[in-house]
């Protein structure tokens, strides 16, 4: 079966950006979209808040084969959801699909502090996702996203589908090595304006670590684990890819901890590096991936002193 | 609290069955030996001592390599646990409890395969007093054995002191023989990867079982060479640990040659 409606014609991944402005216009786009896979019987998913996916299984028709993922828990990394969408789109194809149809709304969290890491997402997937006949509509409730963030919206989709039918280039879209080609400066978390409660100096990746368990104000375990597995992936990447000195400073508010690592070189040259495991082991991009995998926000940025990664465990918000 | 330098937590309390001192004042092998000889005669063991210039410990026995290592440089490591073996069994025989012996096994490591034939040997002597009554303290001069030979022999004891060495892989009663404890990170890499090759966990129903119940810290690299060991030998691995990082990591590394159970 040959790819249809909008995605006629084309091969690897069609990355649509929906802006809504009701429940309406939301319905208006998706559900004409989400009918013509059910119909064509292309694997057909939704990962929508739970509210917004009532909306739309009440509004097809009953019996239409459309499989519903957790948003919020396909969306909690967006490492994690790279690596779970691209086995979910593997097995579809192994199965025979020829198109693949998904809709997705990153839940409004992600729209604050976070914010820098779902750009890269959303830039990335254009290649990490190309591998497979797939067409997306992410959706975005243009009365409550910021407008900075629409702005990335615009840039990191190729297309835009409006309610009225039309499915439009998006005249800003930059295709992702350019958006990923550099770092935006990421504003210092709340609890870095205090002095930190632990600074290394070139440590071992195991004082790091020991590190972590000191200030640790009493995370989660599962928390907890996470930011020793990202902060000795990361100060044994600086040691052994970086250029000295390296510097581990730790804060610690009452429910996150920060940690950010620094060393005297450019950090990775890869754009999807963190995102992807584009690791060949010579570059520490396992360990980055690993660390974007198991922590709840991670930015990476270069400084007039070098490279910086900023990792946090616990609540980043 | 503003702190800057090293962050230290206590360390878990050790098994003393088996250990490693790497000494460079052979007055202080002589001190450590003594009192872990003096420990097991009080606890009724035999006590041996091999090396120059014997502490001074009530029915100690002095003896020389040749006595205990007939062979010079290990051939077979099996041999060479007969050997204590036999010896365990005559000392039980005799009304002791067991058998302690420290011994000073520089120059059993001396070269590239002596040392790789010794190292083979610390583990299954290791294996052996996992379940018998006999202890060891093995001792390493460092004032004539390089960095990475110490490091290699230390890893293989269920106690040591040589700091930069952070892992220990040592006996066990488990399906695979080995048990791995401490901390493993990517630091340790080539000593882990010489490590597992001497240890040769058994491979049981195409699993290589490695045992963590004292497993502290792994990072991805340890597991992929615990994957990559076990592939080479047509197994897979499976890491039985409590340590629920080493789930965590497996599950996002999704490396089909190694598995880790919790437990």
């Amino acid at each position: 079966m040959m790819p249809d409606g909008a995605a006629a014609g084309r091969a690897g991944y069609l990355h649509e950006a929906v802006y809504y402005a009701s429940d309406d216009e939301l319905l208006a786009v998706v559900v004409p979209f989400l009918r013509e896979g059910g119909e064509a019987k292309e694997p057909t998913v939704v990962a929508l808040g739970p509210e917004k996916a009532d909306l739309v299984r009440r509004a097809l028709p009953p019996h239409t084969a459309v499989t519903y993922l957790a948003g919020g828990a396909v969306y909690a990394r967006p490492a994690s959801a790279i690596r779970a969408y691209r086995e979910l789109f593997a097995r579809y194809v192994a199965d025979g699909a020829t198109q693949i149809r998904a809709v997705g709304e990153i839940p409004r969290p992600a729209f604050g502090a976070t914010w820098d890491w779902w750009a890269r997402y959303e830039a990335a997937i254009n290649h990490a996702y190309d591998a497979f006949p797939l067409w997306t509509l992410c959706a975005y409730d243009a009365r409550t996203t910021p407008s900075a963030v629409l702005d990335d919206v615009a840039r990191t989709h190729p297309r835009t589908a409006t309610p009225d039918g039309r499915h439009d280039p998006s005249p800003g879209y930059t295709p992702p090595s350019e958006f990923l080609a550099h770092w935006r400066p990421v504003p210092d978390d709340p609890i870095q304006t205090g002095p930190p409660l632990v600074t290394l100096v070139d440590p071992t990746a195991a004082a790091a670590r020991h590190a972590v368990r000191a200030v640790d104000p009493g995370l989660p375990a599962q928390d907890r684990d996470d930011l020793v597995i990202a902060v000795s992936e990361v100060v044994t990447n600086a040691l052994r890819h970086g250029q000295p000195p390296v510097r581990v400073a730790f804060w610690a508010g009452s429910d996150r901890v920060v940690v950010t690592v620094t060393d005297a070189g450019r950090g990775p040259t890869d754009p999807f590096v963190g995102l992807l495991p584009t690791g060949d082991g010579a570059t520490g991009g396992l360990g980055l991936w690993i660390t974007h995998q198991s922590c709840n926000h991670v930015t990476l940025s270069r400084t007039a002193d070098g490279f910086a990664v900023r990792i946090i465990g616990g609540n980043p918000h | 609290m503003i702190v800057t330098g090293e962050v230290t937590t206590a360390p878990r309390p050790r098994d003393g069955r088996h250990v490693c001192l790497s000494y460079d004042d052979p007055g202080e092998f002589r001190h450590q030996a003594g009192a872990f000889l003096s420990e097991g005669a009080a606890a009724g063991q035999q006590v041996w001592y091999v090396g120059p210039d014997a502490p001074e410990v009530p029915g100690l026995r002095h003896l020389a390599p040749a006595d205990v290592y007939p062979g010079g440089p290990l051939d077979d490591p099996d041999e060479q646990v007969a050997v204590y073996a036999s010896a365990t069994e005559d000392a039980v025989a005799a009304g002791f409890t067991g058998l302690r012996v420290a011994a000073d096994a520089t120059p059993f490591v001396r070269t590239p395969e002596r040392l790789d034939a010794f190292a083979r040997y610390e583990h299954r002597i290791d294996r052996y007093l996992d379940t018998q009554p006999f202890t060891a303290m093995c001792a390493y001069d460092r004032r004539v054995l390089d960095r990475t030979t110490v490091a290699d022999v230390a890893c293989l004891h269920r106690d040591h002191n040589v700091p930069t060495v952070t892992f220990r892989l040592h006996g066990s009663a488990g399906p695979g023989g080995a048990a791995l404890a401490g901390e493993l990170d990517v630091t340790q890499d080539a000593t882990f990867t010489r490590a597992l090759d001497r240890a040769a966990p058994t491979v049981a129903d195409g699993e290589l079982v490695v045992d963590g119940p004292d497993l502290d810290f792994i990072d991805h690299h340890g597991l992929l060479r615990l994957a990559g060991h076990a592939r080479r030998r047509g197994a897979v691995a499976v890491l039985r640990t409590p340590l629920p990082i080493a789930a965590r990591l497996a599950a996002l590394l999704d490396v089909p040659t190694v598995r880790v159970e919790a437990r």
